[in-house]
């Protein structure tokens, strides 16, 4: 701590803060919450809802904690009788007109003014007169809808629009008991980012049509993950109903969220990845088969490894692999590209290693990044080339392929995608997606979506962020690094090496020990 | 209508901008003088204010519609405006504006289709000791009653 740090009390607690730091920044370094609505740590403090008043030992008022920065030696309180009858007086007055439809409202279960109301409210309300009456529908944005009942005019989003995307959709119209959030005429708000004001709103004014009315947020399991979307690697919030035991396919995603990285996404995501996830989830593959004489075979995991490995081995046993080749994608994981090119590249030292992945998109300058994969850095950092998909060289002299991923049903054109791999004898197609490469192949494998997968990514500046699996695999799917450590054992190649890695932890540590990025 | 804004007005509204510091300062003052000119802030003055201050039309429309000075609608001959806050509550102002709706024939925020009289409701004007109060135009009256109120409009020309 530097010596400019101002020494201070908070409810009986010492803090030593920087100078500059407001009052309920420093609380919050002490470990304690002081209520807030407007106040949000990106933006210029408002100090319009009032609820965040503190008791600063020998002033006569009580002051903002969010916009009252510290002074050596201050003494506060933030639960004194004085301050507990302030936040009352501030709920009441915010709850005079709010329309109490919690029992209809998306944001009830993680609504702070519900929260609040629960830990200094629970008062009778002493207003007589009827509650104002207010648009509850207005689309603001393609996916956004504005209750004016339930705004309590935290300007939240407003500041976001103006001080984030400068795109300045939304403003405050009209005052006092008249005032209202408003778009300008008809102009909606447009930009990659609106998705963030619903994580902004602090009460249930803004929801998105996405989610609205679909479930209640208590029955939703938030979990940690990463977009996988482009290469930015947003940090985002997974929420997952686990689904009602009685009644089946009820387990889904509902929605993601932004999560907070500053050195990553900042606390934002775009649209383009909090709105993508339903595809995540579309067209999945969840069977194994085996298209036997050109009836689909349904199979097990053991058998259809060793059936591959069957045709692999004797090739290997020779070193004979020229004829193989292999399509990789990068939106597999570190520790699968790792397998993946241990296997392929350095144990069947295999030549004709192709990739392919989503068509690039445009980045938008912000979050969104033109590369619209997740792990493109960490193949280049391993060493494999991202070499692109040439069908000619894929299908000369090749007897066995083995694709990962839907992505290359994408980048060409269904009759010479046909025409070249007819051409070749063995085709195996391992991926979480049905894309119409099915009905090329004759081995299909599904693969878990991302996920549903453990790992860790590699985004664009180097970063290596670990996840873990969201909800369980789909169907029959396995994740792709044990499909390769499977078949690397049945291909009996190394075999103490693979038997070792169980887990995506022990294969990022092994990495670490073979390759000095991943250290 | 903006394109009718006289060359005259548009030299006064360069050299108001031209005192402050940063253009967006001088929304006020340009508001004032295209209204008096105009009658009414509508959607092509916002867009018009906008371009010449830089700043987006939603920011100007924020400031008309917060201070009751502008109007996005022509008033009357004659612009009512009744205090609704909490002195002139207490002192019977809602009285006034019942009064007032029921001599008009006209809710807050109409105008008489002879454009003589506009009516609003407005935050406090300041005058709390002689509450209730309103303005006409730019004149301030107190302790209203019905009876001074029938008064006021009778000698109003």
């Amino acid at each position: 701590m530097e010596s400019a740090g101002m020494k201070i009390v908070i409810d009986d607690r010492p803090v030593e803060v920087e100078e500059g730091t407001t009052i309920l920044q420093a609380a919050k370094q002490a470990g304690l919450h002081i209520p807030h609505l407007c106040f949000h740590p990106a933006f210029v403090p408002e100090g319009s809802c009032r609820i965040c008043l503190v008791e600063i030992e020998g002033l006569p008022k009580l002051e903002l904690a969010c916009a009252t920065a510290v002074r050596d030696g201050m003494k506060i309180s933030t639960q004194s009788p004085r301050v507990r009858e302030a936040r009352r007086g501030v709920l009441e007055f915010l709850m005079a007109d709010h329309p109490l439809d919690c029992p209809i409202c998306d944001k009830a279960g993680e609504c702070k003014l519900q929260d609040y109301y629960q830990e200094y409210g629970l008062f009778e309300g002493a207003f007589k007169e009827a509650k104002e009456k207010r648009d509850k529908i207005i689309k603001i944005a393609e996916k956004l809808i504005l209750d004016r009942e339930r705004c309590i005019l935290c300007t939240r989003c407003v500041r976001f629009l103006s001080e984030i995307t400068k795109t300045q959709e939304l403003g405050v119209f009209r005052r006092g008991i008249h005032s209202e959030i408003s778009t300008y005429e008809d102009a909606p708000v447009q930009n990659n980012y609106s998705g963030n004001l619903v994580d902004l709103c602090p009460v249930g004014a803004i929801t998105d049509t996405e989610f609205r009315f679909k479930t209640r947020t208590w029955f939703l399991a938030q979990s940690e993950s990463i977009c996988p979307l482009c290469s930015r690697g947003c940090n985002i919030y997974v929420d997952y109903h686990p689904g009602f035991t009685r009644i089946p396919g009820t387990a889904k995603i509902y929605r993601i969220r932004a999560r907070e990285n500053l050195e990553v996404n900042g606390r934002w995501i775009c649209d383009f990845g909090r709105y993508g996830f339903p595809s995540l989830e579309k067209d999945r593959g969840d069977k194994i088969l085996w298209k036997k004489e050109g009836r689909d075979t349904i199979m097990s995991w053991e058998k259809i490894l060793s059936l591959l490995a069957e045709k692999l081995r004797p090739r290997h046993r020779t070193k004979n692999t020229s004829n193989i080749a292999v399509v990789a994608n990068t939106w597999m994981t570190n520790e699968e590209l790792f397998l993946f090119k241990k296997i392929f590249k350095d144990d069947l030292g295999l030549k004709k290693i192709f990739f392919a992945d989503p068509r690039p998109g445009s980045g938008d300058g912000f979050l969104l990044q033109a590369e619209r994969t997740p792990n493109a850095r960490a193949a280049k950092e391993m060493g494999l080339e991202l070499n692109p998909v040439n069908l000619d060289d894929l299908s000369k002299n090749t007897d066995v392929l083995i694709i990962f991923g839907p992505f290359l049903a994408d980048l060409h054109d269904p009759s010479s995608l046909k025409n070249d791999l007819d051409k070749i004898r063995t085709k195996v197609l391992v991926s979480s997606h049905r894309s119409g490469l099915e009905s090329y192949v004759d081995f299909i494998l599904p693969a878990s979506g991302i996920l549903e997968k453990t790992g860790s990514l590699t985004n664009r500046d180097g970063l290596v962020q670990k996840f873990s699996a969201v909800c369980p695999p789909c169907g029959d799917s396995r994740p792709e690094w044990s499909v390769l450590i499977e078949l690397a054992k049945e291909l009996r190649i190394n075999a103490g090496y693979y038997s070792r890695l169980t887990q995506p932890e022990v294969i990022l540590k092994e990495m670490g020990k073979e390759i000095a990025f991943f250290r | 209508m903006i394109a009718g804004l006289s060359s005259e007005l548009k030299k006064k509204i360069a050299e108001v901008v031209a005192r402050y510091p940063k253009k967006e300062a001088a929304i006020l003052p340009v508001l004032h003088l295209i209204q008096r000119e105009t009658g009414a802030i509508g959607a092509d003055e916002e867009r018009w204010v906008a371009g010449l201050l830089e700043i987006r039309p939603i920011k100007v429309r924020e400031v008309v519609t917060f201070y009751t000075m502008y109007h996005q609608k022509p008033v009357g001959r004659f612009h009512i405006q009744v205090c609704s806050n909490l002195p002139c509550s207490l002192m019977g102002g809602e009285k006034v504006i019942d009064h007032l709706q029921r001599r008009l024939g006209i809710k807050i925020g109409e105008t008489t289709p002879d454009q003589r009289f506009t009516l609003s409701e407005v935050e406090c004007l300041g005058a709390c000791e002689q509450a209730p109060c309103m303005m006409i135009n730019f004149d301030y009256y107190g302790d209203l009653t019905p009876e001074k109120i029938d008064g006021l409009l009778k000698g109003l020309d």
